[in-house]
């Protein structure tokens, strides 16, 4: 069993000019221990996703339209609110981008850390303070003991982020989502604070979805990484698979639109052209087509499953050897993917069709 | 970069989209033309007063008094036989009226002192602040009553110690907004192309400026309303027998609150709905101007 | 902390310093001067000239503006010119009434202000918001004389409830200690035996309370509402539920804690309100505070009193509000720590 089991996860915002689809049927497991890193472009639904399984979407807009988020055994959808409350920082715990605004900037780090062992361990507030000093020292805060009185606002910002770690660890959950934890970090701190991240988890064999821009970080810190586009998860593979050979055309631009270390000479640096699609439109077909070099006339028309390459019988979907599996019907061949465009003689994307013929 | 700082430069400039907008945008908020349809209830009351009425609103027959609301009289009648309807009527002159020039004219003062302060800055900024300082240490309609006191009765009296108690409140939203778009992009990108300050101030900040000085004088128009009929429910009104006004006619009903309570209640929803309007209006107003406040 | 008091007083010497010289020159424009004031307009000449002279009007302005300036700063606020009394005297007794006025509308203010705002805040854009909104919409459109005379009507003349005719019944024979009518009912009350003395003036308290609070309590609704709303969508609102807090703690402790910082200031600012007020409520309800002295005094040309008394009321607006902007700072670690 899974320690989570998303499947086919839709999440709908209402809002004054129309729906917006954030979040278009997402399935993803995890086992225990595991790091799974969550990439694409800004808007994509790497937060919703994760709000979702929290139960966390901002009200009243944003609500689960359906799937499921099956975690030790019981649907996180299907619970009462109070057993969500449990769940919520003590087994899954989560970190947010800004830690300028993540704390309250009108309580003490000690109420705030003190509050959350509370909510969960009936232990005093002595010992709950004792063990916040701990967690204190273990992130790397100096004179934890005197810290612990001040406000959020005379701390710096990788100083914290580390308090986040800390809370958010402090309850040894068994999942960490830690949502773009160092994008408002200089880059001097950020590595700092990810090595903080991903020792500590590692140490107490914490499952982590790490939501990230930044393609270097999901080498270093992910076993396995899933890309998602426009509310979708396009491709997922081990990440090491994933640099090696990627299948999805929104991927291949992924990665050439970065530059890397180990880009092999002559791979071009190319942005990805166009805008993602308006999430105010119900989906139709795959909405990378709009911007693919490969797209073909069936695109327009079907969004293809997430499934694997012809050949492959079982599909592993966690643990050492997970499949890769691309949602694409004209994948790539890996030259094509190292030159960032088709090369076929006399291949043409296919342009999108007109009214008349969606009509027919 | 100069064509970059060029458009910069130009967008407060293109402000007719962003009035038409706003219209548009008052035109479809509800309370808003609720409120703008309560003033002009009052306002052609006013204005049609001798038609609405042919009662006198300042001489009735003693005889006539204390009648109790009826289709001779649809508010009844005062303790000098007067008719009430008339006098409501009568009395939305000097209410809309002073209530309306009071807030010109602390608009004008304020705009005065407050462009002077926000565009030249620095010393005499220091010492004009200073001077709304002293005058904002008065509390609200204290400062009003005694400079009534000392101007003496009568309607230009009132508008004026009304107008000139709104006029730091004026002076202080309109310099922080000039400070503030002092520093801003386009102004920078206007003076870095050499613009004239005085152009800089009057092309490019005052237009920004203006909008939240409109809303404020809209929401002002409904507190100088209630603060005219103040003036005249503490004796400090015009002061004269041939006009009606609000707030003398509710200190002279007042003693007759026990038995005659509608000589209070007309008045007084008077007052109470035509606030009621300016501050709809205000509130409309200031959404319709900045569409980010939409809740 | 007391840097930051220290520096507040020092800021409000010029403001006061300039409000005197305005008052000053404002009693020395009066038509006719402060002498016809005392004597009417009918006074002759020589008798103006005689009362000038007393008065030491004849003098330098500026020797007398120093002089007034260190009566002031000896605590002497002059006497009246109708009557002879100080006004120091007069003060004191007066304005127990007034805090006691102001202190009831200020807890009616907050106390119902703040719990309208979160319901609204909660159900925002629903039904109870929409209540809520015309409610405080009422509360700063109604004149305080108009809601008094309406409340005076219904509680008073039509039902009998609550009385309508200053702080307390003097017919109970409560001995003044305090002057404050509901402390000194109370000192009755527990002399006495009996809870009358302090029922009485808790129920004299209730209407004018309620009539001067309602623009108050119009703008706390608001305010807070606002802030709440504003507040909810935090980060730290989010991460306080995903740390498993109970709805009742986000609520209390991480949304509350938060919102009190605007609702602080504006309280601030409505103490003028407030001030301003008393002089109206007090008219209404037949109050011997420190307001309806203010309009007695206009009307008497009582002006050394009407001088002084403007003098005293912006003192106490920049008290009460070094006292908001402490409470703020109080509430604020990012000011209390800088
Ligand atoms: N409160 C909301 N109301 C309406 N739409 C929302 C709301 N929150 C998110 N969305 C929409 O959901 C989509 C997904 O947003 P999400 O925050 O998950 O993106 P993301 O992948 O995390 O992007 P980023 O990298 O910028 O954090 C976006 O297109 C956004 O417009
Ligand atoms: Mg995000």
């Amino acid at each position: 069993m899974h320690l989570l089991s998303v499947s086919d996860l839709v999440v709908r915002f209402r809002t004054h000019d129309g729906t917006v689809h954030a979040v278009n049927g997402v399935s993803f497991d995890l086992d225990e221990g595991e790091t799974l890193g969550l990439v694409g472009e800004s808007g994509c639904g790497k937060s919703v996703t994760n709000l979702a399984v929290m139960r966390l979407l901002p009200r009243p807009a944003g609500h689960i339209e359906r799937g499921s988020a099956v975690f030790e055994g019981q649907d996180l959808f299907e619970i009462d609110e109070s057993a969500m409350r449990d769940i919520r920082g003590k087994d899954i715990a989560m970190i947010f981008q800004d830690p300028m605004t993540s704390l309250n900037p009108v309580l003490r780090i000690e109420e705030q850390m003190v509050e959350t062992i509370r909510a969960h361990r009936k232990v005093s507030t002595k010992d709950a303070r004792e063990r916040a000093i701990e967690l204190l020292g273990m992130v790397g805060i100096p004179q934890p003991e005197k810290r612990l009185r001040d406000y959020p606002h005379q701390f710096s910002g990788g100083m914290r982020q580390r308090v986040m770690i800390a809370m958010a660890l402090a309850l040894e959950p068994k999942l960490l989502i830690a949502d773009e934890p160092t994008t408002a970090l200089d880059v001097t701190i950020q590595a700092q604070v990810l090595e903080l991240l991903s020792r500590l988890a590692a140490e107490r064999n914490t499952a982590v979805i790490l939501i990230t821009h930044d393609l270097g970080v999901v080498a270093g810190m992910t076993r396995r990484v899933n890309v998602m586009y426009a509310g979708f998860v396009v491709e997922t593979a081990a990440t090491s698979d994933l640099f090696a050979r990627p299948l999805h055309p929104y991927t291949i631009g992924l990665l050439h639109s970065m530059p890397r270390l180990d880009a092999e000479e002559g791979e071009p640096l190319v942005p990805i052209e166009g805008v993602p699609p308006d999430l105010r439109q119900a989906p139709v077909g795959c909405p990378f087509a709009p911007r693919c070099a490969w797209a073909i006339d069936r695109c327009w028309a079907d969004m293809p499953a997430l499934g694997a390459m012809d050949g492959v019988v079982a599909i592993e979907t966690t643990g050492a050897n997970p499949t890769h599996r691309v949602a694409c019907w004209n994948v790539p061949t890996p030259d094509e993917a190292r030159l960032a465009h088709p090369d076929r003689p006399g291949f043409h994307a296919a342009p999108a069709p007109t009214v008349a013929e969606i009509a027919r | 970069m100069t064509a970059t700082a060029a458009t910069l430069a130009a967008t407060p400039r293109t402000s007719r989209g962003l009035w038409g907008d706003a219209l548009r945008r008052l035109m479809r908020n509800g309370p808003a033309l609720v409120g703008l349809f309560f003033i002009a209830v009052f306002v052609m009351g006013a204005i049609l007063a001798p038609i609405l009425s042919p009662y006198d609103p300042t001489v009735g027959k003693l005889a006539d008094g204390y009648q109790s609301p009826s289709l001779a009289h649809l508010m009844g009648t005062d303790q000098q036989g007067r008719d009430e309807f008339t006098r409501v009527l009568y009395g939305a002159r000097i209410s809309l009226s002073v209530g309306v020039v009071a807030v010109l004219f602390g608009l004008i003062g304020g705009t005065i002192v407050g462009s002077i302060a926000g565009g030249a800055g620095g010393k005499l900024d220091g010492l004009l602040m200073r001077f709304v300082d002293v005058m904002l240490a008065v509390p609200g309609l204290l400062l009003a009553i005694v400079l009534v006191s000392w101007l003496g009765h009568g309607e230009l009296q009132i508008m004026l110690a009304v107008g000139i108690s709104y006029s730091p409140m004026f002076a202080r939203l309109l310099r922080g907004s000039l400070l503030a778009l002092r520093e801003s992009d386009y102004v920078i990108a206007a003076r870095s192309m050499g613009a004239s300050p005085v152009r800089i101030l009057v092309r490019h900040m005052m237009p920004n400026a203006l909008t939240p000085l409109i809303v404020q004088a809209t929401l002002f128009a409904a507190t100088a309303i209630i603060d005219v009929a103040g003036l005249g429910f503490l004796g400090l009104g015009p002061g004269d027998p041939r006009i009606a006004e609000w707030g003398e006619m509710l200190t002279d009903a007042s003693s007759y609150l026990q038995n005659y309570p509608y000589l209070i209640f007309f008045p007084g929803a008077a007052i109470v709905i035509s606030a009621i309007g300016f501050n709809l209006l205000g509130d409309g107003l200031r959404e319709a101007l900045d569409p980010r406040l939409k809740r | 902390m007391a840097r930051f008091i220290v520096r507040r007083v020092i800021a409000a010497v010029p403001v006061l310093l300039g409000l005197s010289v305005l008052l000053f020159i404002f009693v020395r424009l009066l038509p006719g001067g402060p002498a016809s004031a005392i004597l009417g307009q009918h006074a002759t000449p020589q008798r103006i000239a005689d009362v000038n002279e007393a008065l030491g009007l004849t003098r330098p302005l500026y020797v007398q503006y120093f002089e007034y300036i260190g009566r002031l700063l000896h605590g002497d606020f002059g006497s009246s010119y109708v009557d002879g009394t100080k006004v120091v005297d007069v003060f004191l007794l007066r304005f127990p009434s007034t805090i006691e006025l102001t202190m009831g509308a200020l807890f009616f203010a907050i106390g119902l202000g703040i719990p309208l705002g979160r319901i609204a805040a909660r159900h925002s854009n629903g039904l109870i918001d929409g209540i809520v909104t015309v409610i405080s919409l009422f509360g700063i459109s109604i004149p305080v004389f108009v809601l008094g005379y309406t409340l005076a009507f219904f509680f008073g003349v039509q039902l009998h409830w609550l009385p309508t005719f200053g702080l307390a019944d003097p017919t109970l024979g409560v001995p003044a200690v305090t002057n404050f009518p509901i402390i000194d009912g109370a000192l009755a009350s527990l002399q006495g035996g009996t809870t009358a003395p302090f029922v009485d003036a808790i129920a004299h308290v209730i209407l004018p309370s309620i009539a001067l609070g309602s623009i108050p309590l119009a703008v706390v609704t608001r305010i807070t509402r606002a802030a709440v709303i504003e507040v909810s969508n935090e980060d730290y609102v989010r991460t306080a539920r995903a740390k498993g807090l109970t709805e009742k703690r986000v609520d209390n402790r991480h949304i509350m804690r938060n919102a009190w910082l605007p609702v602080t200031t504006v309280i601030g600012l409505e103490a003028g309100a407030l001030l301003a007020g008393a002089v109206l409520t007090e008219t209404v309800f037949n109050i011997n505070g420190v307001g309806s002295w203010v309009v007695d005094s206009i009307r008497n040309h009582d002006y050394v009193v009407v001088q002084s008394l403007v003098l005293i009321f912006a003192v106490i607006f920049m008290v009460v509000n070094l006292i908001v902007d402490i409470g703020y700072a109080f509430l604020n670690p990012r000011i209390r720590y800088s």
